[in-house]
């Protein structure tokens, strides 16, 4: 078996999020390694249909929850499309996990504030579960969620569950014209609400992931509100093939995305020629 | 191990004796065409060692412009993997220009860090490099302009040089030292101390008539694009440029690929390992439509910077031999000497301004 055979994973379970995008719980097949899997947040893998080839996404489910592992994706491209098409049971191949991770152990006994646009809240939903189930280890917890519309939100469930729990400051917002008449939450786009929701920045850090415009305006409303930018995370995108530092495809400049990435400070994101 | 000496005569019964052992021997051999291309020889008699530069370079025998990276079945719900070898027969390269040989262990570095890519290396262990020092090619050789040269041993086994009667053989090696030993009846010691005069003064011939080529200072020329992303010269760069990506498929040393399902009927298929270029407007666009690389002068500052300055930084050398061929490969006249010889005097790292390409 060599580096780009992938490992063959069962779907055991699928959730529609939105009319376009959807969740898969994903099983490895061999027990040792449906035991042993262990990955860290932000880390991403190779999702496979036979037939239609590979695409690239962040581990959507927490590293704390073992046996299964979760992918959200938009039905856009070749692979996903056919991913779209499969069901419960049927097969899959997953190569991972890939790159870098979010600083989990160095956030801990600090404040963590997420920001997240639409289908961005994949990879921030895999740090926040990483914190919650450690609640205790962490000081307060801010998320800030926002879509187009209200039936664009991703993890409602979730969502709802988030704003139960009374140590969990939660913000969702739907862009202007997106909201319903039973909408209770925010209208406004992501930064405007940051700004609006002004957590602390002592001691705390920022994990952001979003449309390139909302993290474009996102970034300077956290500098207001304080966030040093090797404080402040996100989670960058670019073509993958290998997801190995082979292939030649992810480099931004001098980064390697699948090496040096997905993962990157504030400031490392400052420092990138604008190729991504 | 003593440099060495073999003859035409026991080339051919060496070649003789590989074939009839089994190994694959592959040799520069004049197409019908008339062009030069490494190819399977089964006697010695079919190479044409020392011709022109073979049109593509050694990397095909490494990383294959196509290859499985294994096969799948579907069954009721489940589907069967069946993996590909990653274990090779031996193989032997006769006659591989120094620059070619060089590029495949420049090539070790990407292909070895952190993650190992077995099917590279499992070729790789399975061949010998018999290398022939070049006596220069023409106007496009820019070697010794990359810190190599036309007798550069690197990623060679052994190192043959052209002298009266055969061949002066240096193993460079354990690899080549223990080839030497196995077929030692074929070699013979040097007999006459002006054999190894006449080899060197060959390769310092060799290495001089590239020099007048082109000269660079490679640091200086990294510092300079380490810096100029946004530099002007690339607005025009690519002009002439069709992204037809013909210099990377000759190249030595571009080695991006992609990775593609083949299907065989719809329960079956194979998933492989195709040659890609950073050349072409899809290589980086997302499936959202987005590209990030929005056009041809993007992309040709992406191959010059992968060369010489992202490649080095990570792994402490240019990715070129300066082997010429994608500038004498371009069908609308982008010349990669021509365009070092520019940056290097923005840098001000060039070398002799009168130097002629």
């Amino acid at each position: 078996m060599n580096l780009y055979q992938p490992n063959l994973v069962t779907i055991s379970d699928l959730i529609d999020e939105t009319p376009d995008t959807r969740t898969l719980k994903l099983t490895f097949q061999d027990p040792q390694l449906a035991a042993g899997f262990d990955f860290k947040a932000g880390q991403f893998g190779e999702y496979s249909v036979f037939g239609a080839g590979e695409s690239t996404f962040c581990i959507a489910s927490s590293p704390t929850r073992k046996g299964s592992i979760e992918c959200t994706f938009k039905a856009v491209g070749k692979a996903t499309r056919a991913m779209r098409e499969l069901g419960v049971g049927d097969t899959m191949g997953f190569r991972g996990p890939y790159g870098n991770h979010f600083p989990v152990d160095r956030m801990e006994k600090a404040s963590v504030v997420f920001v997240a646009g639409g289908i961005g809240l994949a990879p921030v939903r895999c740090v926040i579960w990483n914190v919650l189930d450690k609640r205790d280890a962490f000081d307060e917890v801010t998320i800030v969620y926002g879509a187009r519309s209200v039936s664009d939100l991703v993890y409602k469930r979730e969502l709802a569950e988030w704003a139960s729990h009374a140590d969990i400051k939660l913000w969702q917002t739907v862009d202007p014209g997106g909201e319903t008449s039973e909408w209770k939450g925010e209208i406004g786009f992501v930064p405007a609400i940051v700004e609006k929701a002004a957590p602390s920045a002592k001691n705390a850090f920022a994990v952001v992931c979003g449309p390139p415009v909302m993290i474009k305006y996102t970034l300077p409303v956290l500098q207001k509100l304080g966030f040093a930018d090797d404080r402040v995370y996100t989670t960058l995108e670019n073509r993958m093939k290998c997801g190995i530092g082979k292939c030649g495809r992810c480099n931004v400049g001098p980064v390697y995305v699948c090496k040096d990435g997905p993962v990157f400070t504030a400031k490392e994101l400052a420092a990138l020629p604008p190729e991504y | 191990m003593r440099a060495k000496t073999i003859t035409e005569e026991e080339l051919c019964t060496f070649v003789a004796d590989l074939v009839a052992a089994g190994t694959r021997v592959t040799a520069p051999v004049r197409a019908a065409e008339g062009k030069v291309d490494y190819r399977a020889i089964t006697r010695f008699e079919e190479a044409a060692i020392g011709a022109e530069l073979p049109r593509r370079s050694l990397k095909e025998f490494f990383l294959p412009p196509t290859e499985p990276l294994f096969s799948w079945r579907q069954g009721k719900g489940d589907v069967t993997v069946k993996p590909v070898s990653v274990s090779f027969p031996p193989h032997v390269v006769l006659g591989a220009r120094p620059c070619d040989a060089a590029a495949v262990e420049i090539l070790d570095r990407v292909m070895g860090w952190d993650y190992r890519d077995e099917l590279w290396f499992g070729r790789r262990e399975a061949t010998t490099i018999v290398s022939v020092a070049c006596p220069g090619i023409d106007g496009s050789c820019f070697c010794t302009a990359t810190g190599r040269g036309p007798d550069s041993t690197r990623g060679s086994d052994l190192m043959m040089t052209p002298v009266d009667g055969g061949y002066f053989v240096e193993a460079v090696t354990p690899k080549g030292e223990a080839f030497v030993r196995t077929h030692a009846a074929r070699f013979a010691d040097v007999a006459d101390p002006g054999t190894t005069v006449a080899a060197e003064a060959f390769r310092a011939r060799a290495r001089s008539r590239v020099a007048e080529n082109l000269t660079l200072s490679l640091p200086a020329l990294r510092s300079w694009l380490g810096s100029s992303f946004d530099h002007e010269l690339w607005r025009t760069i690519a002009l002439r440029c069709h992204g037809c990506g013909a210099c990377a498929s000759v190249c030595p040393t571009c080695h991006c690929f992609d990775i593609v399902d083949e299907p065989d009927g719809v329960r079956a298929g194979t998933r492989r390992r195709n040659w890609d270029t950073c050349q072409t407007a899809r290589f980086t666009v997302h499936a959202s439509g987005h590209n990030p690389r929005t056009d041809q002068n993007a992309r040709f500052r992406q191959r010059v910077m992968h060369k010489f300055s992202i490649y080095p930084d990570r792994f402490g050398e240019v990715l070129c031999t300066g082997c010429g061929r994608c500038a004498r490969a371009c069908p609308g006249g982008m010349d990669l000497p021509e365009v070092l010889k520019t940056i290097a005097a923005l840098a001000g790292a060039d070398g002799p301004r009168e130097a002629a390409v």
